[in-house]
């Protein structure tokens, strides 16, 4: 069943873009830095100096080289996304499966407490931890990644209960398969769509909140980011460097999240038995 | 919250216990903070506290009162008062609401009724060259956050053509009539409102159209074309209600994000609501104004759910009846 599921995703347009994207933009991020010559924090340059050999995109109002930047605040973004979404991803299949698995009690609590952080906005607990703690953004991120596992653990558990009454189960389990030999055999590997999708639509999201707060000002200042560079760039706007300071790192920022967001809604598509039939 | 539980009292219970959680963090966040934070924090700010100031606000967060004390003085609504605007943060609260609610009503009103309306035509015409494009164009958009389309309006239309303000929602000490006003204010919200429509329709019209798709094909769909109902009221009165459900599921799940896209919007475009109240809060380090915005933009998201937790089973009786 999957092979072909495999098979369609090929010639779906949306995945194949988003796909191209996200390799694109992980060339750029593993290469860019290593082949650019400046470093971001070197600020010994030409204030607002325009394009040249040197310095492909210019020179920013602190004499520091804007492509160096650049490259610089893309990885922090892409990385606190990892993290995040990486986090968010394990505590929910973790609460996910044990909820399908053992029902009852366990079930119960996890799915209230689920329901209780729901309610709760994730980025204002962000927001008060970066203006009264500080933490690194390290720190951050795997705050962000500990409250955004609810929904995705919900939809794991709903279709955990799925497999968990196929027959195919029924036949291991009469064959006198333990529930660790289950979950391990069938119930993890068979829900591996489900979490690629769980793990695109929150790392989508933990990288716009990244450059959401970074454009606020909650990081410490001296950290590269898309969000600060765009915040900085915005106040110059009346003279004509806005082509090569702030649409760089505007067009960075919307291809991340477009390239996760065509993945996941592409594996959404044709993975969510809901939704296959709406091709 | 879930819709799925079914006793109501349950879930007010439960939006109790999380408002609880919320006022029980804020009260006990300052005392959590290392050593004389009130010293390390106004050193580093913009804002320079007098000796009696100083005091006042170490009062306030280090003083001996109770948890019953500081939810009575929450309902009293002395909040804290503000060191970098000298105004209780209450009063600051109360004046920027009104912005925020503007905005994000109208901007969530208007991505629910267009993105519902084009889904369920777009289902309608399903395999269509048009619908084919629709469903590409809104993809796209999906995939573009509301820094880089607000960035983008702001540039084009508002600082090189001109067309619109770039700040405010009011043209200052203007003498004008109330049409004028109106006018004038609508003026000023065009920009921020249309990128966050901009940045809702699409989630709504994809998944208004999905859902949509998926109701045409069921059996009482048959029955309403064989009955010879008009196409309109096929599509509008039978199949669309059902779909409307995800889309009221998704709005309460967006609004757990509703004060962080006013965040972003709001501080692009200097609009006067929360987001920018809470932005030059963060950006003068003011601690008792960021407390208070964030502690009640929070009870406001939790009140919110509540009411669309009970209202859902109006819009959907089967849920009602499930009770």
């Amino acid at each position: 069943m999957h092979d072909d599921l495999v098979a369609r995703l090929k010639t779906d347009p949306w995945f194949i873009g988003g796909l191209g994207l996200v390799l694109a933009l992980g060339v750029v991020l593993l290469i860019g830095p290593w082949l650019w010559p400046h470093d971001p924090h070197d600020m010994s340059f030409v204030p607002l100096a325009p394009p040249s050999a040197a310095h492909w995109l210019g020179v920013n109002d602190g004499g520091m080289d804007i492509l160096a930047e650049l490259f610089h605040g893309m990885r922090n973004t892409v990385v606190f996304g990892l993290v995040a979404g990486g986090l968010a991803l394990v505590l929910a299949a973790v609460i996910g499966l044990a909820a399908a698995w053992f029902g009852g009690l366990i079930d119960a609590v996890c799915m209230r407490l689920a329901d209780i952080m729901l309610a709760i906005p994730a980025v204002m607990v962000l927001i008060v931890m970066a203006a009264f703690f500080r933490p690194d953004p390290l720190t951050l991120a795997l705050i962000l990644g500990a409250l955004l596992w609810p929904s995705t653990a919900k939809g794991i558990r709903a279709q955990a209960l799925v497999v968990k009454n196929r027959r195919h189960i029924t036949a291991s389990r009469q064959m006198g398969a333990s529930g660790a030999r289950i979950i391990v055999k069938h119930l993890i590997p068979e829900l591996f769509p489900f979490y690629l999708i769980g793990f695109g639509v929150k790392a989508r999201m933990a990288m716009f909140m990244e450059a959401s707060l970074a454009f606020l000002g909650l990081f410490d200042p001296s950290r590269k980011s898309l969000g600060l560079m765009i915040n900085f760039a915005l106040k110059y706007y009346y003279l004509d460097i806005w082509w090569n300071w702030l649409l760089p790192p505007l067009m960075v920022l919307g291809l991340l999240i477009m390239a996760v967001t065509f993945l996941a809604i592409s594996m959404e598509k044709h993975f969510d038995p809901r939704l296959r039939e709406a091709l | 919250m879930s819709h799925t539980s079914r006793n109501p009292r349950a879930s007010v219970a439960a939006y109790l216990l999380a408002a609880l959680v919320l006022v029980y963090l804020s009260y006990r966040l300052p005392t959590l903070l290392p050593g004389d934070f009130v010293t390390a924090m106004y050193a580093s700010s913009h804002v320079t506290l007098t000796a009696e100031q100083d005091a006042q606000l170490k009062a306030w967060y280090q003083g001996p009162s109770g948890f019953g004390a500081y939810i009575a003085g929450l309902a009293r609504l002395d909040w804290g008062y503000s060191f970098a605007f000298l105004t209780p943060v209450s009063r600051l609260i109360l004046e920027a609401l009104p912005w925020t609610l503007l905005l994000m009503g109208s901007a969530h009103l208007i991505a629910m009724a267009g993105g519902f309306v084009a889904g369920v035509e777009a289902a309608w015409r399903r395999g269509g060259r048009l619908e084919k494009a629709a469903v590409g164009g809104m993809t796209v958009l999906e995939g573009l956050p509301e820094i880089a389309t607000g960035v983008a309006l702001l540039l084009i239309l508002a600082l090189h053509a001109g067309w619109f303000p770039a700040a405010g929602a009011q043209t200052a000490y203007a003498a004008m009539g109330l049409g004028a006003m109106v006018a004038d204010a609508l003026h000023h919200l065009a920009l921020p409102l249309a990128t966050l429509v901009l940045a809702y329709l699409p989630g709504n019209f994809l998944l208004t159209r999905a859902s949509m798709v998926m109701v045409l094909g069921e059996p009482f769909m048959q029955t309403a074309r064989a009955k010879g109902l008009s196409a309109l009221r096929q599509r509008y009165a039978h199949a669309a209600r059902n779909a409307l459900l995800p889309l009221v599921t998704r709005f309460v799940l967006r609004l757990a994000f509703m004060v962080t896209g006013a965040l972003v919007v709001e501080t692009i475009f200097a609009y006067p609501g929360l987001g920018t109240l809470l932005f030059n809060a963060i950006a003068k380090r003011d601690l008792p104004l960021i407390q208070g915005i964030v502690l009640f933009s929070s009870l406001m998201v939790l009140a919110v759910n509540l009411v669309l937790d009970m209202v859902y089973g109006i819009i959907d009786p089967r849920a009602a009846h499930a009770r």
